[in-house]
């Protein structure tokens, strides 16, 4: 049974050569998951256009149901933006080493889960052609923006979390781009060139890039909490209960890591799977992912009992009366599936047998997923359903207009992370390498760790890597 | 704009499309698809407009609303030529400023799509339409002295102008049908008071008792009586509401204490409360007749709850309010009026109004109205019966119709529609096709209320008797449409009776009628001052020759009840402020405003009472098939506590077959199902005496109710505080 | 825009932070509901229909909830504070409840508008800008009266086809798809009163504005005026029960006078104040 994270006699050339053949010849399978995922993205566009240009009646959202999936569902994908982070930022920053062969596509998760998240609360807008005037352009009427408003703050939030994201994801890559740019030719060389930003390896180059990485790490930490805070702050900042509710921030940045985390094994699983990447995410690494997973879905379900516990010492009737319904009202089915998915389920992640077996982490990842989309459903939609105005009282479906684009939201998530994939080294090679250069400086005899330096040149154990010549 | 070249063309086709965007965008009325060139001819000049027209200033004008009998004053706010809106008209003492929905909604009726605007003349199997003269040519042609007409209520100077062509023609059948309406209490009122309108004092009563009379909502003259109910019947030292009747209506909602008894046992229960004043409260029983002492002395508590099946304490209650709240009024309608023993129910009401002493208290003379001939002619359900009786006998060659909608309103077992049909002509005076009108062979397009000269007068009346004087508030929509008093005209003028053939319109008609009014109405004012007075203030004060009544107390007689064990349950078809008989059913505004106790819109609906659903096996939603010995309908239903266990409440007005696009096909007609059954006295249909039974279709559908919960879950929503609360901090000379 | 505009704005919008509130109205636009005498007759709900240019939305989109009912009229059948409604029989009837928007002072609509398009105007008025909405529906969700509606579609073709669209009153637009809209207090006719006084030159007095809903009445249960006038009939109705704006439990010397608030206690400030519905025990 392999313990530790990584194998430590890879050789670089063959990391190289593993992480860039993962590029290269899209073979048939991958054009099926394009070709899926465009269609899902079809049906998403045709859903909108018609919405478009009927209005938002077909989505069936009705008074008091002014929101629903479309706002469910934006929160789902800023919380699955919260896995990058999560692992690039915050384990880099306590230094945990196993994250390093699987925060590359982690971190694209983030970037394109924003790129997701952020089209839906221009979807669901009544009037998306006026989308801008949230944001505080010059007007020469001197019209600005409800700065008093949490969307306000949602636009500023996820606009700075997806630039500085993407910034993070850019910034990491470029050492590996500089590797891909050696190897490539054709348009491939043209853009890594352009990419590489001119990467030669050289020490102060390293020196940069590690302080401006560390930077960017410690930037994104604050960042990434904020975000889902603000958006948190869409409901806590109503006076609806069941929205009115002080814990929700903790609660959802909990519930974002949690959801991130679950994709995380997700995408780890079928990256693996489809580009044998078997010796870098290797099973440990998963086991690890998994226990976080565990402590995450442990703090979650924390937070889910103090939410209940504090509506029921709130004496605020009303809010009884919601979180009552929640139990046991018409949504209650989808409830308890939450609470099954996101508390239940996750127990799967504490058997060790369990965790090694890949189909059934693939499996639990999805219910966790699974889970937490539920979890943002029943925040938006319950409340509506019942609020201080009883006459108002409503129990709402969504329409296949809805469903579909969420549905082609998944397609467009898929699409652009299978673009992804094969333009840009889903593994970080160089850090990889560090893994195996590090695990070295504690192996048994300096004579071997000569004998695998190739060049005599090579920075000694201790020293900064380099890739140069990799 | 020097260096834009513009030039005038494309500037007018720019402001043609800003018309399009303003159009749909403001809701002006500018053309919608050409530019201001092509249709100059519809645009209102603002650089000479008409010297009454201000542009962008609302004027508002006086009328008489016709929506339903009551006849209440309206102002009609005109803009740039178009009407807008309805008001009540401040100098009206019949409604004041308030009107009820349907006022409102006059206006959709007017600009209704589905409004004829083009004579119809039956070809084969089809109407098609047809220029006025070739439709006028048969009219005139065929109408002769064997010529029914068929209206609905009609008053006024059409009355009269009615009156003389049915003298030409030498015809003397005329049927006044209104689904809704009053005819037993006014023949019980005319037989033991002498007045068939009395006038109630709301003011004056300190309690109110209505077996079945829906006076807030549709009983009589509803905004007037819901005027004086809220103002001066509410206030001050507040009077006690109580309500007997099988299914709750808009006044049994504001009841203080509201009672369901088995329908037709209304008198009973009258009875049974007399006898509770007599014997418990030593009220003086010798204003009554010794006959009528018998029969109340039959009617025990125990008697009466076995008939009626109300609590003891319920009927002892009310008979303590009666008696604690004096003076009071006690009345009566349509669902203790329209059974088999309608009468003897309306009767025994009107023993208790004597036994209370309330004739002449808070029951006074309406006075006379002093212009006789345009008085209001009743309008009854017993006309319809009539009518088909007459066309059985082969009486009639030709009919008109005009106001009314029989084939709709009447019960399908009476065959009006087969009746009709026999009829060799028949001429429809109307604004729409209607299940009537579809059958006509001619069909006249009618204009709107909005668009017509005309008066009218209200069978009730509150004090001073007024002419409602109705003034066109627009042009007319559409040039084909003719007002029922320029038809009537035009036939008096083609049949060259004398006097007629100088007017060259209803207009010129009505100016010489004003004209000829006595001189105690004009108060000497010369015609042209007394006809601008009267356009400005819509109505014209005729003041009442006073009168008193003095009750002659009627004969009652014992009243039972009977189970049937076929058919158990009792069909309500029940009115509802809103589509009336089913005449509003086609104006949208009507159909998407929740009927006031159900909430539902758009359709019909069952009530049971939860005992029923629960016995049925069925919620709210759940179709329930309901089936009389002459048909079935199957509806929703609707659960509340506001219904008799033994009852199915299914409110008319729905269920149209032929009447627009809003009407057709929405909800099912409960009058179809009805038996044809009259009171016994007075011939008067009694549409709430039809048994039926019910069962689960096991059908359900989305119920179309508005709201969600019908509890205010602890909130404070309402707050309601007790009378005696209310009496102490507002009540007497307190004023808020 | 000019820097100093903004900075003066933010100055003016911080002291009205700081004062807890906004308080240089002109006027304060308020209404009295008596629920002893409404008596349910939706008489003012399509009196608002026939002035406020409402669209017609048909059965199913009424039942998917997508109705427009500025003004809507509630029916409860319990009476929470005249004990349970175990009888057999609805025997005091039912409760009546005209719900128009309730104009709040410390609307919780108008915080959360991403854009700045519904807003306190200075006559105390929550105003609703269709041209600036941008239909984030945010506003309805905070509504805890609900009296937010929503276009969701674009219905002045299905709603009014000719000629019902003859109807539509010029002084108001007709509101497009994805716009946001409510009860406005009839600013239209606010509009005009306050233009017909100034031709006059003299201040606006009680009577010359009417809402639709309050003129067609006919019970006259619903009373409309300037609270800051003292000799409207609407300010001393709210003398005379004791209520007072700014305030989320209202201190009265007799308990039993009628009037309050509904959901007073949110602490949303509204301007409408109801009288408690009167029943014989």
């Amino acid at each position: 049974m392999q313990t530790k994270d990584i194998n430590e006699n890879i050789a670089w050339a063959k990391i190289n050569a593993d992480v860039l053949r993962s590029m290269e010849n899209p073979r048939k399978g991958y054009w099926i998951a394009v070709g899926a995922c465009l269609l899902m993205i079809a049906c998403a566009v045709m859903a909108e256009i018609y919405q478009y240009q009927v209005g938002m009646g077909p989505s069936n959202l009705n008074w008091p149901h002014m929101w629903d999936l479309y706002i469910a569902t934006f929160v789902f994908w800023i919380g699955m933006s919260h896995s990058g982070t999560l692992l690039s930022a915050i384990l880099h920053i306590i230094g945990a080493d196993w994250r390093k062969p699987i925060y590359r596509f982690a971190e694209a998760m983030t970037t394109f889960s924003l790129l997701t998240a952020g089209l839906f609360p221009i979807i669901h807008l009544g009037r998306v052609w006026n989308m801008y005037w949230v944001l505080p352009y010059v007007s020469d009427r001197g019209i600005w923006p409800n700065f008093r408003s949490p969307l306000v703050w949602d636009a500023f939030a996820i606009t700075t979390y997806l630039t500085s994201s993407a910034l993070f994801l850019f910034i990491g890559m470029i050492p590996d781009l500089a590797i891909c740019r050696d190897n490539a030719r054709g348009w491939r060389q043209k853009l890594y060139t352009v990419l590489s930003l001119g990467w030669q390896g050289d020490d102060r180059q390293w020196r940069h890039f590690r302080k401006i990485y560390m930077l960017m790490a410690c930037f994104l930490i604050p960042l990434a909490v904020s975000v889902h805070s603000i958006v948190s702050a869409d409901f806590a900042m109503s006076i609806m209960p069941g929205w009115h509710v002080t814990t929700f921030p903790p609660y959802f940045v909990a519930g974002a890591l949690y959801s991130g985390c679950a994709a995380i094994i997700t995408l780890f699983i079928l990256l693996r799977y489809f580009f044998r990447f078997d010796e870098y995410m290797t099973i440990p690494i998963l086991e690890k992912t998994c226990k976080l997973t565990f402590a995450i879905a442990m703090v979650w379900t924390y937070l889910n009992l103090i939410e209940f516990a504090s509506t029921w010492y709130s004496h605020d009737p009303v809010a009884k009366e919601l979180l009552w319904a929640k139990f046991t009202g018409p949504y209650a089915p989808f409830f308890w599936m939450m609470l099954f998915c996101g508390s239940v389920v996750p127990f799967a992640l504490a058997f060790e047998k369990m965790r090694r077996h890949l189909p059934t982490m693939f499996v639990v990842s999805l219910l966790l997923n699974l889970g937490m989309w539920l979890e943002r459903w029943m925040i938006v939609t319950p409340t509506l359903s019942l609020s201080h105005s009883p006459f108002a009282w409503d129990v709402m479906w969504p329409s296949m207009v809805q469903w579909a684009i969420v549905f082609g939201s998944f397609g467009w998530f898929g699409l652009l992370f299978l673009i992804f994939v094969k333009v840009f080294p889903s593994v970080s090679m160089y850090e990889v390498k560090e893994m195996v250069f590090h695990r070295r400086r504690h192996a048994p005899s300096e004579e071997t760790a000569q004998k695998l330096h190739r060049r005599a040149d090579d920075p000694k154990p201790g020293a900064q890597p380099s890739t140069e010549g990799a | 704009m020097s260096g834009n070249d513009i030039n005038r063309r494309d500037f007018l086709k720019f402001m043609g499309l800003g018309g399009v965007g303003a159009a749909t965008l403001t809701g002006c009325d500018m053309p919608t698809t050409v530019t201001l060139e092509e249709g100059k001819e519809k645009v209102v000049s603002y650089l000479a407009p008409e010297e009454y027209v201000i542009p962008g200033i609302g004027v508002w004008y006086a009328s008489t609303c016709q929506q339903c009998p009551s006849g209440c004053s309206i102002h009609g706010r005109v803009r740039e030529g178009r009407v807008l809106k309805v008001e009540g008209n401040p100098e009206s003492s019949m409604n004041g400023t308030g009107l009820c929905q349907m006022a409102h909604a006059g206006l959709q009726g007017h600009y209704n799509p589905d409004r004829l605007s083009k004579p119809l003349v039956r070809k084969g199997d089809k109407l098609t339409e047809a220029s006025w003269e070739e439709a006028w040519a048969l009219v005139e042609e065929k109408l002769g002295a064997r010529t029914a007409w068929l209206t609905g209520t009609i008053s006024g100077h059409q009355a009269v102008l009615l009156d003389d062509l049915k003298k030409t023609l030498g015809s003397n059948k005329s049927y006044a049908y209104e689904a809704i309406n009053n005819g037993v209490g006014e023949a019980l009122n005319k037989a033991v008071l002498g007045e068939a309108t009395p006038r109630y004092r709301f003011d004056k009563a300190q309690s109110v008792l209505s077996f079945g009379a829906d006076f807030l909502g549709t009983w009589v003259s509803p905004v007037h009586f819901t005027k004086e109910y809220a103002q001066k019947f509410r206030t001050g030292e507040r009077g006690v509401l109580m309500v007997v009747e099988p299914k709750m209506t808009m006044t049994g909602a504001n009841a203080d204490f509201w009672v369901p008894a088995r329908p037709g046992t209304e008198g009973a229960l009258a009875l049974g409360i007399a006898n509770v004043l007599l014997h418990k409260h030593q009220v003086d029983g010798r204003v009554l007749p010794k006959a009528a002492l018998d029969v109340i002395a039959k009617y025990s508590l125990a008697k009466t709850t076995d008939v009626t099946g109300v609590r003891s304490e319920a009927i002892v209650k009310m008979a303590n309010y009666l008696r604690n709240n004096s003076p009071s009024i006690i009345l009566s309608g349509p669902s203790a009026h329209e059974h088999a023993n309608g009468s003897q129910n309306a009767a025994a009401a009107m023993l208790l109004n004597i036994l209370l002493g309330n004739v002449g208290k808070t029951i006074e003379s309406s006075g006379e109205m002093p212009v006789k001939d345009i008085a209001a002619r009743p309008a009854s359900s017993k006309a319809i019966v009539d009518f088909v009786a007459d066309v059985g006998r082969g009486d009639i060659d030709a009919v008109v119709i005009t106001g009314t909608n029989p084939v709709f309103t009447a019960p399908k077992a009476l065959g009006v529609e087969d009746k009709l049909s026999q009829v060799p002509f028949k001429v429809a005076l109307s604004m729409f096709i209607d299940e009537t009108s579809a059958l006509a062979d001619v069909v006249l397009p009618l204009a709107s209320s909005y668009e017509d000269w005309g008066t009218s007068v209200a069978a009730y009346q509150p004090h001073d008797k007024v002419i409602g004087v109705q003034q066109p508030l627009m042009q007319p929509l559409y040039k084909e449409t003719k007002g029922l008093g320029d038809v009537l005209l035009s036939l008096l003028k083609s049949k060259g009776v004398d006097g007629y053939a100088g007017f060259d319109d209803y207009y010129a008609y009505l100016r010489k009628a004003f004209s000829d009014m006595p001189a105690s109405v004009k108060q000497g004012k010369s015609d042209k001052a007394f006809w601008s007075a009267a356009l400005q203030s819509g109505l014209i004060n005729v003041g009442a020759a006073s009168g008193s009544i003095k009750a002659k107390a009627p004969k009652v007689q014992a009243v039972g009840y009977e189970a049937n064990s076929d058919y158990p349950f009792h069909l309500v078809p029940s009115a509802r402020q809103g589509l009336w008989d089913g005449r509003h059913a086609n104006i949208p505004w009507m159909q998407e405003a929740p009927d006031q106790v159900s909430k539902v819109f758009w359709d019909s609906w069952a009530e049971i009472h939860p005992k029923t659903a629960n016995a049925l096996g069925v919620k709210e939603g759940d179709f329930i098939r309901i089936e009389s010995d002459q048909g079935v309908i199957e509806t929703q239903v609707y659960i509340f506590k506001g219904v008799h266990p033994d009852v199915v409440a299914v409110p008319m007005g729905q269920g149209h077959e032929n009447y627009g696009r809003y009407a057709t096909g929405v909800g099912v007609n409960p009058l179809k199902i009805l038996s044809p059954t009259t009171d016994e006295s007075t011939g008067e249909l009694a549409n709430h005496a039809t048994r039926v039974r019910v069962a689960k279709t096991g059908a359900k559908a989305p119920f179309p109710r508005l709201g969600g919960s019908e509890q205010q879950a602890g909130r404070l929503l309402v707050g309601t505080v007790t009378a005696d609360v209310f009496r102490k901090t507002e009540g007497g000379d307190h004023v808020a | 825009m000019s820097l100093k505009n903004l900075l003066n704005d933010w100055s003016h919008y911080r002291k009205g932070i700081e004062d807890g509130g906004f308080y240089e109205y002109e006027h304060m636009w308020g209404m009295v509901v008596d629920l002893n005498k409404c008596t349910g007759c939706n008489a003012c709900s399509v009196s608002c229909y026939s002035e406020n240019n409402l669209a017609v939305v048909g059965k199913d989109r009424m039942m998917k909830g997508q109705g427009l009912h500025w003004l809507r009229l509630e029916r409860y059948w319990d009476e929470p504070d005249m004990g349970g409604d175990d009888k057999e029989f609805q025997e005091r009837g039912g409760s009546f409840l005209p719900m128009m928007c309730q104009q709040c002072n410390a609307a919780t609509c108008e915080v959360v508008c991403p854009v700045a398009a519904t807003y306190h105007t200075p006559d105390g008025l929550n105003a609703q800008i269709y041209n600036r909405c941008i239909g984030s529906r945010y506003c309805s969700n905070n509504c805890p009266y609900r009296l937010r509606y929503f276009n969701f579609y674009s219905y002045y073709e299905e709603s009014w086809p000719e000629p019902l669209n003859q109807q539509l009153n010029p002084d108001l637009s007709v509101r497009d798809k994805g716009v946001m809209e409510k009860c406005t207090f009839c600013i239209q006719r606010i509009r005009t009163g306050k233009d017909k006084a100034a031709r006059e030159g003299r201040e606006v007095r009680d009577g010359d504005v009417v809402t639709a809903c309050a003129q067609s009445c006919p019970t006259q249960a619903i009373t409309f005026g300037d609270l800051l006038d003292k000799d409207a009939q609407v300010t001393k109705l709210w003398k005379s029960h004791q209520v007072e704006l700014g305030k989320t439990k209202q201190n009265k010397s007799d308990e039993d006078l009628r009037g309050y608030r509904v959901l007073e206690g949110l602490n949303t400030d509204p301007c409408v104040m109801y009288l408690d519905r009167v029943r014989e025990v």
